[in-house]
Formats: structure tokens, C-alpha cells, sequence
């Protein structure tokens, strides 16, 4: 058996083991980049709930309290400019919605019968229902991001990354870090 | 090192699982096959087979339907009704961030304090709550139990610990539904009578005593096959998806402290509960959970 062989051999082997290496991580790049965009379809699923529930919403409150017009001005435009832009806009925008929303029910406060009425209580148990489920889809949109910026970053991952970027976190404003609680 | 750990639990859950079922298959060969010998080696020929065919649907049907059986068992019913919007909302919530899909809910009628998980794999899983866990744990206390047996969905624990309760424990758990079902149907069983038909429950009789003699040992088996380990791994990646360890921790305590121990479920399906149903003088030694202190202690320290 002569060298040339042995040599010939070592480098079908080391060939062989490069290829599996980049097929591999191609695959888990791809892979973890799609969990990304299937845990962003998570969230988008609860904002397009919320967004079908305010109208509804703001009617019911309407007929008990017709005055609070500068309130369901402000629930109604937060509203609208939830539909378009970038995760992080929509988020932005979403947070509005959701401070406009508290202050609308911050509002009912002052109404006992709106309070009594049980379709106001089945919207505001369906909306706490939903700002929750908001939270937990952006915690598992961080936790997807994060799988996958550490695995572009880390040996041997970076080396077939491609020039993939890191992704972005969603961030949580100041003060929203707990899920966000309907006020009855 | 959290997700690594949680891979890895899904490899060996997943090992453990085909590991079962092929000692499972064994050792039934093994005993029908002795059996058959000192009979009649005759129908060897026969009974081969017949008893490959049989452990097949056996092992093939406790993992299909597994899950169906240990609720059924349990006398668990769907929570459906205005009532659950809320537990739904919690479970459905703590399954996005699990990123697995919404298992089914259920709820067991019953003043203690407890809730476990079952399916064959996350896709086809369930969890099931009692009452009296939903009335007396607030919402992070109840985000908390909810996140551990989410854990053990995604870990691929239910798979393991469902097939266990079943593949093992049938004989147990038919044990026990047969004499629950004596204990509550003697008026059903005297009405029989006076029509002049009692043959049946006196067979169902006989069977149950018989059942209930092998059923300890059956649950022993169990309870060597499942490990505390699982227990402490789940509270602590339920803790890491809520990110509030200390909501689960008070709900532990509140469980220590209050639960009575005495919850009507067979032996052999209690290591899928969050907390031991049958609390007895050898829990110390056999328990499939570890002290509630433990669990406690090790949740505040995170």
C-alpha cells in the first residue's frame, strides 16, 4: 500500500466530513431561521384576535358610556395602525393599543352597569385571555431568536452561516415586563 | 444548558420508550411461550404466532391509546363550558411558549389539589387539572403547574411515563377501576339480583379480587421504571417558562400543605401527577416524587 493511497484516502475522509458538517448546519440554520418566522405567525394569530375584538369592544362600551369619545378615538387609531410594518412596529404598535385599551377599562371602572354587562365581561376575560397569550408568544419569539443568533455565532455554526445577520429581539418597553392585567 | 438538557431528555424519553416496549414484548413471549410448554408443547406451533400477533397489538394499541386509557381511568372529562375560559387561556398561553401545540384540557373532579400530563407524543397530548387545583391556586400558582406539566409535554415525558402507566400497569389500573366501580354500583348489582341474574358480578368479582393481588407488585414495577429525576428537570424548565419560579413554589407548598393525599386514582398511573395522589407509610422509600420541600427548596434557589 503506498502513500499517494493513504493520502488519497485522508482526503476523500476529510472531504466527506465537510460536506456532512455544511449540510448539517445549512439545514439547522434554516431550520431555526423558519421556527423564527413560525413564532412571529404565533403572535400575529393573538394581535389579529385582539384587533377583531375591539370594535366589538368599543361598541358595547358605547352604549353606557356615549361621552368617552376622546377614548374610543384613541382605541380606534391605535387600532388602525396595528396592521402594517416590521415585528418591531407592530409590537410598538400593539403596545399602544394596549395602554389605550387599559385606560378604556380603566374608564368602565365608573360604570356599574357596564361592569354588570355580560358581554362586557366575556370581551374583557377574552382580551386578558389574549394579552397574555401576546406575552407568552414574544417570550417564545425571543427564545427562537436567541437559538438562532447563537447558533450563527458559535463554532462551528458561524463558519456556514453565509453572511446570515443576527436577528432581533422583540423588546418590551420599560414597565410592560409583566403580563399585562385587565383592571376591573 | 437548558436546551441542551431538554434535547437530551427527548432522546433518552424516546430511547426509554422503545426500550420498554421491546422488554415488555419479551418477557410476555417469555411467559406464554413457558406456559404453552409445560401445557401442551404440542400447540407451540400455534401459540407462537398468536402471542407474537397479540404483544404486537398490546404494545402497538398502550401506545396509540394509552393516553385515553390513563384518562379515562382517572375519570377525567373535557373542559369545556364558560366556566375553564380561564385554565384554557393559561394552558393554550404556556403552549406558546413551550412552542408546542395546544394539548388538549381536561378536569377531574376533585377537592385536591393536583394536575398530570398524557399523550403519545406533544402533538396528541393532554392535561388534565382538578377542580380543586383551579379553586385554590391563584394565576401564577396555576401559570406554574400549567408550565411543569408543559415541561413534561415537551420533554417527551408523557410519552414515556403514559406508556409506562399502561404497558405495565394495566393490570393495576383495570384492578382498580373494577373494584371502584363494585365500591359505587351496589344498588345496580341488587337490582340485578332480584331480576335473578348475579353471575356476572361474581365473575367481575372474582377477577377483581384476583387482579388486586398481582396489582402491587405490577405497580412496584412501575414505580422502578419511572425516575424523580424527570420531576425536578420539569419544575425547573416550567419555571423557565414562566419566568416566575416562585409562583410554582407556593403552589407547592400550598399543595403540601393542604392535600389530604387521598385522591381515588390506581397506583399505577400516580408518577404522571404533579403531586403524589396516594400518600402512604412507604412513600419515603418507593415514592415516585420527590419531597415537596426538595422541590421547593430547589425552586428558590434559581
Amino acid at each position: 500500500m503506498d502513500v499517494t493511497l493513504l493520502a488519497g484516502g485522508v482526503i476523500v475522509v476529510v472531504v466527506i466530513i465537510l460536506v456532512a458538517l455544511y449540510f448539517t448546519y445549512y439545514n439547522r440554520i434554516r431550520t431555526f431561521g423558519n421556527q423564527i418566522d413560525e413564532s412571529w405567525a404565533q403572535i400575529d394569530v393573538q394581535l389579529k384576535k385582539r384587533y377583531d375584538l375591539v370594535p366589538n369592544l368599543v361598541e358595547t362600551v358605547k352604549g353606557y358610556a356615549k361621552h368617552e369619545r376622546e377614548i374610543f378615538e384613541k382605541v380606534t387609531e391605535a387600532r388602525s395602525r396595528i396592521v402594517t410594518g416590521t415585528p418591531q412596529e407592530r409590537i410598538e404598535a400593539s403596545n399602544q393599543l394596549t395602554s389605550a385599551l387599559k385606560t378604556l377599562f380603566a374608564v368602565a371602572e365608573n360604570y356599574p352597569n357596564l361592569k354588570a354587562n355580560e358581554n362586557f365581561r366575556l370581551l374583557q376575560e377574552q382580551l386578558e385571555g389574549i394579552e397574555n397569550k401576546i406575552a407568552y408568544s414574544r417570550q417564545y419569539y425571543n427564545t427562537t431568536v436567541l437559538n438562532f443568533n447563537n447558533l450563527i455565532t458559535t463554532i462551528p455554526g458561524m463558519w456556514f452561516a453565509g453572511g446570515r445577520g443576527k436577528r432581533e429581539f422583540l423588546n418590551i418597553p420599560e414597565g410592560e415586563r409583566q403580563p399585562v392585567k385587565v383592571q376591573f | 444548558m437548558a436546551k441542551r438538557s431538554f434535547y437530551q431528555e427527548m432522546v433518552r424519553n424516546r430511547r426509554d420508550s422503545l426500550l420498554l416496549a421491546v422488554v415488555v414484548s419479551i418477557v410476555l413471549f417469555g411467559l406464554i411461550y413457558s406456559m404453552a410448554y409445560i401445557f401442551d408443547p404440542e400447540a407451540l406451533i400455534f401459540v407462537i404466532p398468536f402471542s407474537l400477533i397479540l404483544i404486537f397489538v398490546y404494545t402497538w394499541g398502550s401506545y396509540q391509546y394509552g393516553d385515553r386509557v390513563v384518562l379515562s381511568s382517572t375519570g377525567a372529562r373535557p373542559a369545556d363550558g364558560r366556566e375553564y375560559q380561564y385554565l384554557r387561556d393559561t394552558v393554550e398561553g404556556l403552549a406558546i411558549a413551550a412552542g408546542v401545540p395546544a394539548p388538549k384540557i381536561y378536569v377531574i373532579d376533585s377537592d385536591e389539589m393536583n394536575a398530570f400530563a398524557t399523550g403519545k407524543d406533544p402533538e396528541h397530548a393532554s392535561i388534565a387539572v382538578t377542580t380543586g387545583l383551579m379553586r385554590s391556586l391563584n394565576r401564577q400558582e396555576l401559570e406554574g403547574v400549567v408550565a411543569h406539566e408543559m415541561s413534561h409535554v415537551r420533554n417527551k415525558d408523557v410519552q414515556f411515563m403514559t406508556y409506562v402507566a399502561v404497558l405495565v400497569g394495566l393490570i393495576a389500573i383495570i384492578s382498580h377501576v373494577i373494584l371502584r366501580s363494585m365500591f359505587w354500583g351496589v344498588p345496580r348489582s341488587r337490582k340485578s339480583r332480584d331480576r335473578g341474574g348475579g353471575g356476572f358480578e361474581v365473575i367481575i368479582l372474582v377477577v377483581g379480587l384476583i387482579l388486586a393481588i398481582i396489582a402491587p407488585i405490577v405497580t412496584k414495577l412501575v414505580q422502578f421504571a419511572v425516575s424523580r429525576r424527570r420531576e425536578f428537570l420539569a419544575d425547573a424548565s416550567g419555571a423557565e417558562l414562566t419566568r416566575y419560579p416562585e409562583g410554582l413554589a407556593s403552589a407547592l407548598e400550598k399543595i403540601g400543605r393542604l392535600n389530604k393525599g387521598k385522591m381515588d386514582v390506581s397506583e399505577a398511573v400516580s408518577h404522571l401527577f404533579f403531586a403524589d395522589p396516594n400518600k402512604t407509610a412507604l412513600d419515603s422509600l418507593y415514592s415516585t416524587h420527590p419531597p415537596i420541600e426538595d422541590r421547593v427548596k430547589r425552586l428558590r434557589e434559581m
